[in-house]
């Protein structure tokens, strides 16, 4: 029909067919090329960097403890407490009266010595040397909101020591071999200088077999290439291992108590320590030394904010369920009245000595 | 806010007044509530000398921001003094302060108390020291202490190898562990002393005289059990003997029981009359 009417119209019906290189193709397989935009070069300036921002964006999950069935799916977090507080509950006005509906009551320590006695007697429990344990509370948060202290594990020695656990091996770097002589007499296993430190290097001896290293500050130098092997064991100021007082130290750490304060997984604020002083059958002066002892090294560790940092005192003796409360203040306040007293006496000094100068800040 | 209008009225049936209990219906009062309101478009000021009603007011004027809800304030405290002994709270005479709620159901609508007017305080008050001051209990807690004693077994631990005779402090003691504090004093043991170790008097009860306050005498029972401090050698706890029926340390003989019978007798009589 085409080729009859002419070129042109031959022509143009094809063209709309869209006859093209041989090929029959439909209208709309036609303009593919131009109507889909397909593009050879890179997507703007930063998607790509926001899209791999977006998969690196880490959601800390928080480590939450076991939630009772009918509090969980619910808005408002349940409040779960290990410390238990019983300053709403009133006191007793009665001399016969039931523990659950009063508040506990706070011995003095001797009186809790006393009664821990009465139930360890012979002719009731039949164990009078059994040990007096100490469990103590404290509030781990640090001076910052939201951040806790971690466990920590200390060696104290006490002034009226009791039968030992097994002896603490201690290993001793100093550069005199007097102070090693001493440091032997103490208690400590090995003493020694720089070529210990090569034995150490060396493998000949071994960090394994030793629970404490000592060292005085002299030593110092030589003993920084050791660093990498001593790790946690390496001598700082603050756990008490560096000092100048050689035998005094190693005699802490071979007879010493070792305590540590841990804290709960999920509520870290929740610390406490369990930790014995003494047996029963001591003077109870003794007992009562060895406590104060005890608190003002666990105190020593506060952290610089407000609020209390033990806030329960236990005294316990075994197989006695009886935990009796103990009043720790006495034994504390002690320590911030010397450190007040401390700096009254400065502010003392400063004032005779600098009085013609102008004090530009006033010391609180 | 506006959805109660009205609450009903608690009134009280059972007692001697009659005018407290209006009708057989119930009976509703109106919500007595106030609530602070401001006005969002200050209004205009009116000519001196004119009448205030005639202020110029437009729909903006009529729209409130509330600024207080009267009904939500916290209440005060209210303070009652005591017409009889109220156990929990106090004896005759003593002035308390409680919620106004709790203070008006529990003790001034059932006579209880009378609200601590001055005139009331004249009349009813009574503190310790004056010579009308007769407390039926020595304290509002005695009642509660009493009868949870009564119920109460305290386990009295002994040692099984070491001779021993039963002392108040061993008491004292046990009743601390058992979370009750008593002082030596106020322990009454019984006449006959109970001397050990004996495996007839395990699990067996004896019972002790606990005196409240120098006043009031409970007996309460404690159950003998023996300790081993051995391992091996301990016997099952004590616990599970508690709560079952006990067998007492000193059976009550045969002549007891008749002149304790005929003795109750003799009062129910008289109580008949």
């Amino acid at each position: 029909m085409a080729a009859v009417f002419g070129g042109r119209f031959t022509s143009c019906f094809f063209n709309v067919c869209g006859l093209r290189s041989g090929k029959f193709v439909t209208s709309l397989s036609v303009g593919v090329h131009e109507v889909l935009q397909v593009r050879n070069y890179a997507a703007r300036k930063g998607t790509r960097e926001k899209a791999r921002k977006k998969k690196k964006a880490k959601v800390e999950v928080k480590k939450v403890g076991f939630i009772p069935h009918n509090l969980r799916g619910k808005k408002a977090a349940p409040v779960i407490t290990r410390r238990i507080d019983d300053s709403l509950k009133p006191v007793s006005p009665d001399n016969v009266w039931l523990s659950k509906f009063y508040q506990w009551p706070l011995y003095s320590f001797s009186d809790a010595v006393h009664c821990h006695r009465e139930t360890h007697h012979p002719t009731v429990y039949n164990s009078p040397n059994e040990k007096l344990y100490v469990n103590l509370e404290l509030n781990m948060r640090a001076a910052k909101e939201n951040r806790y202290l971690d466990e920590f594990t200390r060696t104290i020695s006490l002034p009226h020591p009791f039968d030992a656990d097994k002896a603490k091996s201690v290993l001793v770097f100093c550069k005199s071999t007097e102070l090693q002589k001493k440091a032997l007499i103490a208690g400590a296993t090995v003493a020694g200088d720089i070529e210990l430190i090569k034995n150490v290097q060396n493998g000949e001896l071994s960090l394994k077999d030793f629970n404490f290293v000592v060292a005085h500050p002299d030593i110092l130098p030589e003993l920084v290439l050791v660093r990498g092997l001593l790790k946690r064991k390496f001598p700082n100021q603050k756990s008490g291992t560096l000092g100048t007082d050689i035998p005094a130290m190693v005699s802490r750490f071979c007879s010493g108590i070792e305590y540590t304060a841990k804290a709960d997984q999920y509520l870290k604020d929740f610390g406490w320590i369990f930790t014995s002083i003494g047996k029963l059958d001591m003077d109870t002066d003794h007992l009562e030394e060895n406590f104060s002892v005890l608190l003002k090294d666990v105190y020593s560790m506060k952290p610089n904010r407000v609020g209390p940092f033990i806030t329960k005192c236990c005294l316990v003796s075994l197989p006695s369920p009886e935990r009796l409360k103990v009043d720790y203040n006495l034994y504390i306040d002690e320590d911030d009245n010397e450190k007040q007293e401390e700096k009254e006496e400065d502010e003392e000094e400063e004032d005779e000595t600098g009085e013609a100068e102008v004090k530009s800040s006033v010391v609180v | 806010m506006w959805r109660q209008l009205l609450k009903p009225v608690i009134q009280l049936r059972h007692s001697d007044n009659h005018l407290l209990f209006i009708s057989h219906q119930n009976v509703y009062q109106q919500f007595r509530t106030t609530f602070i309101l401001k006005r969002r478009w200050p209004p205009g000021l009116v000519k001196k000398g004119r009448d205030p009603s005639t202020r110029k007011m437009r729909a903006r004027h009529f729209i409130y921001d509330l600024v207080e809800d009267t009904n939500v304030r916290k209440k005060r405290q209210l303070e009652v003094i005591l017409t009889d002994f109220v156990a929990g709270l106090g004896n005759r005479g003593d002035r308390l302060i409680m919620k106004q709620k709790a203070a008006y159901h529990q003790l001034l609508l059932p006579g209880l108390a009378v609200y601590a007017s001055p005139e009331n305080i004249e009349k009813f008050s009574l503190s310790k020291d004056d010579v009308d001051y007769k407390p039926k209990y020595s304290s509002p807690f005695v009642l509660k202490t009493i009868s949870i004693l009564q119920c109460t077994n305290v386990i009295v631990l002994m040692n099984k190898d070491v001779p021993w005779t039963i002392e108040p402090w061993h008491i004292r003691m046990s009743f601390r562990k058992a979370g009750i504090h008593v002082p030596d004093d106020a322990i009454l043991l019984p006449e006959k002393p109970i001397c050990g170790p004996n495996m007839e008097l395990e699990n067996k009860f004896f019972e002790v005289t606990v005196t409240i306050n120098n006043t009031e005498k409970v007996p309460v029972k404690c159950v003998i059990h023996h300790w081993s401090t051995y391992v091996s050698d301990k016997l099952t706890p004590a616990e599970d003997f508690a709560n079952q029926p006990q067998t007492p340390l000193f059976p009550v003989t045969a002549s007891e029981m008749d002149s304790d019978a005929s003795s109750n007798l003799s009062t129910d009589t008289q109580n008949m009359q």
